[in-house]
């Protein structure tokens, strides 16, 4: 009963969602989540250059385009996470010496950025039909001047931020598969803010389950 | 019984070499006369890279020790490799320091410039972090310009610099909206044995921290500058972030945490790099990335927070 | 410049503070004069070149060989990495390949912080090296192959070159590369009639800098030769230097590296003591391993045998289950 209080809690921003969007590609996703958008398209298994091949399992590249164009080192840390985050859902021993490939377009952000495109990326790859361990939510937190955990913080609530965290959890177990955290924090504030993520990616992942359940017929 | 029974037939079933050798090196890690040999300090052909488990099938030679408790290189799960430091050996930087975990060798040299603060912050100077993984550390990486992997150490390391505010910014404006310090901290991974971020660290705030900056005055009018070299002031920092990565092994029902993990145990563990850092700074967390490896409960992750704060205190 | 989006920048107008500082207008004579002076003083000591260079192997464990040198200040690291298939070639090349790359760390010099990418005198050192070492190595025994040498020069106190090549031929052996003999390098300032014999930065940068109103001898000599073969690998001259100058020079500089051979071999041969003992050790290993093996082995037979053929199926089939 508790938990179930917790939840009408913690609410997240309005999340839309279309899948694919791209005719091209073998999975695509758009997602919005309150003003924040981002596009993606994966595509895979493809032939890729020997060099890059593995026999233990497929080669996962991840490409992130900014709104601007300008690639900038944190560009770089933003698709490591993502890269490392897809790659640990997907069943890459099925396709060895493959390539997948995810190319991310930011279009909008307003606070929330990584978190819609880690969840943008979960919904592209179920379209896409790759086969996976399990499907991922990202939710990020802030943590205002007084310490409060602010869940799914607005824009000007991200610029006044002491501290920010994504974080990104299974569907299994609700483990932390990838998460980071910018700015400084004391210990309490990092675990209520866990808690409070963790609580909150139930609703990510209910809402999952909408999208697949509308587009069942097209997956 | 059962049990028995199946380590008979297994025995016999044991004829190809990867196999045999897996029986082996069990049956090395429980004989007591080869104990010594397992502490890290004292490097056996056993542990090394050359070992021919270890190149035949490096994922079983990895889980065989793994299963009984301890590492290939003889630690236990959470010790570290052993520490050196050595501070202003390069006289041509401003300060340097050469650290050393275990074999990994990082060394941080500083140098100072001057230059006009940025228009939309006229009141702070520059701190420049950047960490090159030059070719010759690792096999693994080519000449050529920074490959994403080092893109991604050096954005995780200034972006614990920045967030543990270390130094103040403030403190290297010498007038506003005329003249600051800019501050490059170039570190340099000279061997890549795992754990790089933390070696960076580090040497990063070792040489951060005897640092002091000439007196220099500025002239407003004639927009003369001299410094005076004699006169130094040493740099004011914030406390001494610390950072520790462990590398998480992916266990059927645990996931098991390594503390300072090696280039193989990296690898074993399947992430590029470390799989968790964790920072400390003044009793303050100022950052903590989980990439890739394993999946973390709650009580791991407070764990590993708990083992890096240790570290700190 | 095209702005470096790989690497953190900072502000495109930045200076070092050294510009100023009292030290930096300092003219050339009145540099000459205190470089003149430092040398009466240190001429009294007469100090042994050769003496001064530290080296060792097997300084980064990552690399097949690798080795740290040390000359005055200059400290240069260089690791060599196996032989591999040299990258885009169509055609078969009877030699195999050395290939070289020279790198400043961005604080190795005093006076600015040099740029992190490679700017033209880092390949023209890379260059240099590889023709300075491509003589020492068996090429003929690894057609089609290529190996990479990496030298890093983490502090450039002058004759960073003869540090490097020095550096690159103990790296060689420590791999194992066959060579044919131990390869050394030296160099030398040279300024009017002073000769500065492994000079250090400012000696090298005052000979380098060119008097248009005096016509002296001025230049920067480093020859690097094979000892026991009494072959010159390269001899690279930067300035105008008169002939029976250079003949003198490369005098000199024969010479040194000789005497820098003992200091050398000494290196080696305790590298080649420490690879014995692990050698032996390998052995000592392997053979305990096989008999293990040889007793496991036996003790299975005796099961095997004693045990009837239902029993092992049996256990098979558990095991399986």
């Amino acid at each position: 009963m508790t938990e179930a209080a917790d939840l009408k809690e913690c609410k997240l921003k309005h999340m839309k969602c279309e899948l694919n969007v791209l005719s091209k590609s073998d999975g695509s996703a758009i997602l919005s989540q309150g003003e924040t958008v981002t596009l993606i398209s994966v595509n895979g298994p493809l032939d890729i250059k020997v060099q890059n091949q593995s026999i233990e399992k497929c080669y996962l590249e991840v490409l992130f385009c900014t709104k601007g164009g300008r690639p900038s080192v944190p560009d770089r840390y933003k698709e490591h996470i993502i890269r490392q985050t897809c790659e640990s859902a997907i069943m890459g021993s099925l396709y060895p010496r493959t390539g997948i490939t995810v190319t991310i377009q930011e279009l909008e952000d307003y606070g929330g950025l990584l978190s819609c495109a880690v969840n943008c990326a979960c919904l592209a790859l179920l379209n896409s039909g790759l086969a996976m361990r399990y499907v991922f939510a990202a939710v990020s937190c802030a943590v205002d001047e007084t310490g409060n955990v602010i869940l799914e913080p607005t824009y000007q609530e991200v610029m006044n931020a002491k501290a920010r965290f994504n974080f990104v959890f299974d569907s299994r177990n609700k483990n932390l598969i990838t998460g980071f955290s910018e700015g400084i924090f004391s210990e309490a504030a990092y675990e209520e803010a866990l808690e409070m993520s963790r609580a909150a990616s139930d609703l990510v992942f209910t809402f999952y389950r909408d999208i697949v359940t509308k587009y069942s017929n097209v997956i | 019984m059962t049990h028995a029974c199946n380590l008979e037939g297994r025995q016999r079933l044991q004829t190809s070499i990867g196999a045999v050798l897996i029986q082996l090196s069990r049956f090395y890690i429980h004989t007591p006369r080869h104990a010594l040999h397992y502490t890290h300090t004292h490097v056996d052909f056993r542990c090394s890279k050359y070992h021919p488990f270890r190149v035949i099938h490096p994922v079983r030679y990895f889980t065989s020790y793994i299963e009984r408790n301890v590492r290939p290189d003889g630690r236990k799960f959470d010790e570290h490799r052993n520490i050196k430091l050595n501070i202003n050996t390069i006289k041509s930087a401003e300060t340097s320091a050469l650290v050393k975990y275990g074999n990994t060798t990082v060394i941080c040299g500083t140098k100072l410039e001057l230059a006009a603060p940025k228009a939309e912050d006229p009141d702070s100077g520059f701190l420049v972090t950047n960490v090159e993984l030059v070719p010759l550390c690792s096999p693994k990486f080519r000449p050529g310009p920074p490959s994403d992997h080092a893109q991604v150490i050096s954005n995780v390391v200034s972006e614990i610099i920045n967030n543990s505010k270390f130094i103040n910014l403030k403190d290297l404006c010498i007038v506003s909206d005329k003249l600051a310090w800019v501050l490059y901290c170039d570190i340099v991974c000279l061997d890549n044995d795992g754990n790089v971020v933390d070696a960076c660290i580090t040497a990063l705030t070792a040489s951060l921290k005897t640092l002091s900056l000439p007196t220099v005055t500025y002239d407003p009018e004639t927009e003369e500058i001299k410094v005076d070299t004699n006169n130094r002031i040493s740099l004011k920092v914030n406390g001494l972030p610390v950072a520790t990565s462990f590398a998480i092994f992916p266990n059927c029902e645990r996931s098991i945490l390594l503390t300072d993990p090696n280039t193989f145990e990296e690898e074993m563990c399947g992430g590029n790099g470390a799989n968790i850092t964790v920072s400390w700074n003044n009793g303050f967390l100022c950052g903590i990335l989980k990439s890739g490896g394993g999946t973390l409960s709650i009580e791991q992750e407070k764990e590993a927070i708990k083992m890096a704060k240790e570290r700190t205190l | 410049m095209p702005l470096d989006y790989r690497r953190f920048n900072g502000p495109d107008d930045s200076v070092s503070y050294k510009r100023f500082t009292p030290d930096f207008l300092k003219s050339y004579e009145e540099l000459l004069g205190d470089l003149l002076e430092k040398n009466n003083l240190k001429d009294e000591q007469a100090s042994d070149e050769a003496q001064r260079v530290f080296a060792e192997t097997d300084t980064i464990s990552q690399a097949k060989g690798s080795a740290y040198v040390e000359i005055k200040n200059t400290k240069v690291v260089c690791s060599v990495f196996d032989p591999r298939e040299i990258p885009h070639q169509n055609e078969f090349s009877h030699l195999g390949q050395i290939y070289c790359e020279v790198k400043f760390a961005p604080f190795s010099c005093s006076s600015q912080r040099r740029p992190p990418a490679p700017d033209a005198e880092d390949k023209a050192l890379s260059e240099a090296l590889r023709q300075a070492i491509e003589p020492a190595v068996c090429r003929h025994l690894f057609p089609n192959y290529q190996i990479d040498v990496f030298a890093y020069i983490i502090e450039n106190d002058g004759s960073c070159l003869a540090a490097a090549i020095n550096a690159a031929g103990l790296a060689l052996t420590d791999a194992a590369v066959p060579m044919y003999d131990l390869i050394t390098a030296s160099s030398m300032a040279i300024l009017d009639d002073k000769m500065f014999v492994v000079p250090n930065e400012e000696e090298e940068e005052l000979a380098m800098k060119s008097q248009e109103s005096k016509d002296i001898n001025h230049g920067v000599i480093t020859l690097s030769m094979l000892s026991e073969l009494s072959q010159i690998t390269s001899f690279i001259q930067i300035g105008s230097l008169e002939t029976d100058c250079v003949i003198k020079a490369m005098d000199i500089l024969e010479k040194e590296c000789k005497e820098l051979v003992p200091n050398i071999q000494k290196v080696v041969v305790r590298n080649v003591i420490k690879n014995v003992k692990r050698q032996q050790i390998l052995h000592e290993s392997a053979k305990e391993m096989e008999e293990i093996l040889d007793e496991k082995y036996n003790l299975w037979q005796k099961s095997l045998k004693a045990k009837s053929y239902l029993c092992f199926s049996l256990s098979f089939f558990s095991l399986l289950a």
